[in-house]
């Protein structure tokens, strides 16, 4: 297949204005192309395409590009990889040594693409940043950073030392061993997050006063009896529960906490149809990956490919991004939103401000979880965090398993009491006031 | 992987389009011509992803920023068609009962009573005809007789639930639906299925699959000045220049909502309305609400001033 790949391209090349190919074979092999550099293109794709190239046949560069990415794209998010591999096949990127074969030799069918020269695999990067470029590969490979799942074993171990757990349940994440760091994390995935509930659009039948006559349901039922609506039917609004968006830093002073923070992120997003979304100097939606991949290697890829990842972290303008991308779009309206960070950030805190505002606008509940707030004598003086004081509705210090659980509560809860438990952590934040190691500042 | 150097369909035969059709709409700018007789100007890539939703055929999941004219573009094409176009506006919670049909109950409730007071029996299939069914979108797309085939928009299909999309999928897949009172009504000419989106979840693998997809990007100042020409009658062609300039200008600031060609077709709108032929700062002033509808992006705005917003 690897063969197959650029033979058209190269064949086509040269004639910049109308590339000559042949639908069947360029089909499977620009598909492949694509999935070499890590697009999802599905597996159907490839007849799809050549069944479109029949009906609009290429006479031009634009017309093949245009129909190669209606056909085979389904996120906006693809197009970059997209435009660079086609420009590479088509803007004479290629390894010059894959003219060097015979042009019309027939397309070794079935051969498989480890066969293929190595330089070619940089094609799909080679117009990327350079840290794309393991992430543009196919996913199959995927760099398993995290440990292959130490499996079931270990968890019946931790089920063992009552002791060592009850350590781990109130130890920061920060002061854990690796092997502890595991372990939390077993527990951590238990962690079952749920939201409050609101009323859908939805209705269930029900025999409670007040409910709404429901037609629909009583003429069925009317057809039992003769047509006599003898057994009047009501219904009444059915609930769900609210959406729970989760944004979790990740830059470098995070660090500590970032692995225990995923897994919380993954859990939810298995368990609570979470979004989650995690963000350093950019946001990057994590949602589909740590759906179907190791926590760790989810953030791995998304790493990948996010160009600015090394750099400060940027809250004000990672909100920003979530708000007017996601956010404002129907995954905020009316959502419970987990910020987790630590809120040192290179913006201007009225950046922070003015994003903060404008999610207070669109959430339901806003609770922001900061490992740092445990430090004795915090004082929320960070820029960020400072300035985004006054939009939450709690903060929440989460930096061990307890406290972890408070944040399960606060997400939980229908309602916030503005006074704060004593002997916690938590502090909900009624007023723009610091609060301080958490006992009871609301008092 | 791609099915391998075999690459003939493997997807169900489609017949593609009908002769007719075919003969409507024989390349990709002939579309486009006819598109832009409806006043809807589209570019290559839009006009090459609806010449290939109509003749593959197959449908098409359109994406871009508000205000793009993602459901311009299917009301332009069922125009251009001249086919009527069945809208589904997609919402959370959204059913069956209101994507699909609903047996009309008052008026069966009516009838039975009716039937009661006169005294003679009540047939139960009169009762479960077609004169008592309420048909919603879908059945309307799918029981058109044609001979072309009717557009159907789907609407912001992320807003309903993942079931509902895969029940939608099933039936445009078979282009039939099995009503248990009637019978199956299976579509004489397939409709033209138009998805659009903004991404508030994602879509199901299985929606994506079957479904062309197109990314809208926002138009260039000259087809904005275009499309502000064709849709504002009375607009000159200075205001539409200085319209899409401004608006372009307006864009490059940091905006929580920047104008997209809806704004720019209403600004225009009221630029007209309010007698201008060309943009000046006085006319920005006057008209600064149907252009910018967010509080903090009127501060921003209003920063720069009017002056540089009309560009003198």
């Amino acid at each position: 297949m690897a063969e197959l790949t650029e033979r058209p391209p190269a064949d086509a090349a040269p004639a910049d204005a109308a590339p000559r190919v042949e639908p069947a074979a360029f089909a499977a092999g620009f598909v492949a192309s694509l999935r070499r550099a890590g697009l999802p293109v599905s597996v159907d794709g490839a007849a799809r395409l050549a069944e479109s190239l029949q009906v609009l046949p290429p006479s031009q560069r634009s017309v093949l590009y245009w129909t190669c990415r209606i056909v085979l794209l389904s996120s906006r998010n693809q197009l970059p990889v997209f435009d660079a591999v086609f420009s590479a096949v088509f803007d004479g990127l290629l390894d010059p040594a894959d003219q060097r074969g015979d042009p019309n030799a027939p397309p070794a069918i079935g051969s498989e693409a480890s066969t293929r020269p190595a330089p070619r695999d940089d094609l799909a990067g080679r117009r990327q940043e350079p840290q794309g470029e393991s992430g543009a590969r196919a996913p199959a490979p995927a760099p398993a950073a995290g440990p292959a799942d130490p499996g079931a074993v270990e968890r019946e171990t931790i089920l063992m030392f009552a002791s060592l757990e009850r350590r781990l349940h109130t130890t920061s994440f920060a002061l854990l061993s690796a092997e502890e760091t595991e372990q939390v994390r077993h527990l951590v995935r238990r962690i079952s997050l749920s939201t409050p509930l609101r009323r859908s659009r939805r209705v269930r039948p029900t025999h409670a006063d007040g409910a709404r006559l429901d037609l629909r349901r009583t003429v069925r039922a009317a057809h039992r009896t003769g047509e006599e609506p003898i057994l009047l039917v009501s219904s009444r609004r059915r609930e769900r529960p609210r959406r729970l968006v989760l944004l979790c830093d990740v830059s470098a002073s995070m660090e500590p906490y970032t692995r225990v923070f995923l897994t919380l992120l993954q859990g939810a997003v298995a368990g609570a149809n979470a979004e989650a979304f995690v963000f350093s100097a950019g946001l990057t939606r994590l949602t589909r990956q740590l759906a179907i991949r190791d926590a760790d290697a989810a953030l791995a890829s998304a790493a990948a490919s996010t160009a600015d990842w090394a750099g400060g972290t940027r809250l004000g303008d990672s909100i920003r991004r979530f708000i007017d991308d996601h956010g404002r779009r129907g995954l905020a309206r009316g959502a419970v939103i987990v910020v987790l960070s630590d809120g040192w950030a290179l913006d201007d805190p009225a950046v922070v401000a003015a994003q903060m505002a404008r999610l207070r606008r669109l959430a339901h509940r806003i609770v922001w979880v900061n490992p740092r707030t445990v430090a004795p004598g915090f004082q929320p003086l960070v820029g960020g965090m400072n300035a985004a004081l006054p939009y939450l509705d709690a903060i929440v210090s989460g930096h061990s398993y307890a406290a972890l659980g408070e944040l399960a509560d606060l997400i939980r809860a229908e309602r916030l009491d503005l006074r704060s438990r004593p002997g916690t952590t938590t502090s909900t934040v009624p007023e723009p006031e610091p609060p301080t190691k958490g006992h009871d500042h609301a008092a | 992987m791609a099915p391998g150097g075999v690459g003939l369909p493997s997807s169900p035969a489609r017949g593609g389009a009908t002769a007719e059709v075919r003969a409507l709409v024989p390349d990709v700018a002939a579309l486009q011509a006819a598109l832009a007789a409806e006043d809807y100007l589209a570019d290559e890539g839009l006009a090459t992803a609806l010449f290939l939703a109509v003749r593959l055929p197959q449908p098409i999941l359109l994406e871009g920023e508000p205000g793009v004219g993602k459901t311009e573009a299917a009301k332009a094409l069922a125009r251009a068609l001249d086919t009527p176009l069945f809208r589904l506006q997609c919402y959370e919670g959204i059913d069956a009962g209101e994507a699909l049909y609903e047996w009309n109950y008052p008026r069966q409730l009516l009838a039975i009573r009716l039937a009661e007071a006169s005294g003679s029996g009540i047939d139960e299939d009169a009762l479960f005809g077609p004169e008592y069914l309420l048909r919603r979108p879908l059945l309307q797309a799918i029981e058109h007789p044609g001979p072309r085939p009717a557009v159907l928009l789907l609407d912001e299909i992320d807003r309903a639930d993942a079931e509902f999309e895969a029940f939608t999928l099933e039936l445009l897949a078979e282009a039939a639906v099995t009503i248990p009172e009637l019978g199956t009504i299976r579509a004489a000419v397939p409709p033209i299925v138009i998805l659009t989106s903004n991404r508030t979840r994602d879509l199901h693998d299985a929606l994506t699959r079957r479904c062309l997809y197109h990314w809208i990007e926002y138009p260039s100042p000259e087809r904005i000045a275009g499309i502000v020409r064709r849709r504002v009658p009375g607009s000159s062609e200075r205001l539409a220049v200085d319209t899409a300039t401004a608006i372009i200008r307006l864009r490059s600031l940091d905006l929580v909502k920047p104008p997209g060609i809806a704004e720019a077709i209403d600004w225009a709108a009221a630029l007209a309305v309010l007698g201008a032929d060309r943009l000046d700062p006085h006319h920005v002033v006057q008209t600064w609400g149907s252009l910018l509808k967010n509080r903090d992006d009127l501060d921003l705005a209003l920063a720069r001033g009017a002056d540089w917003v009309a560009g003198s």
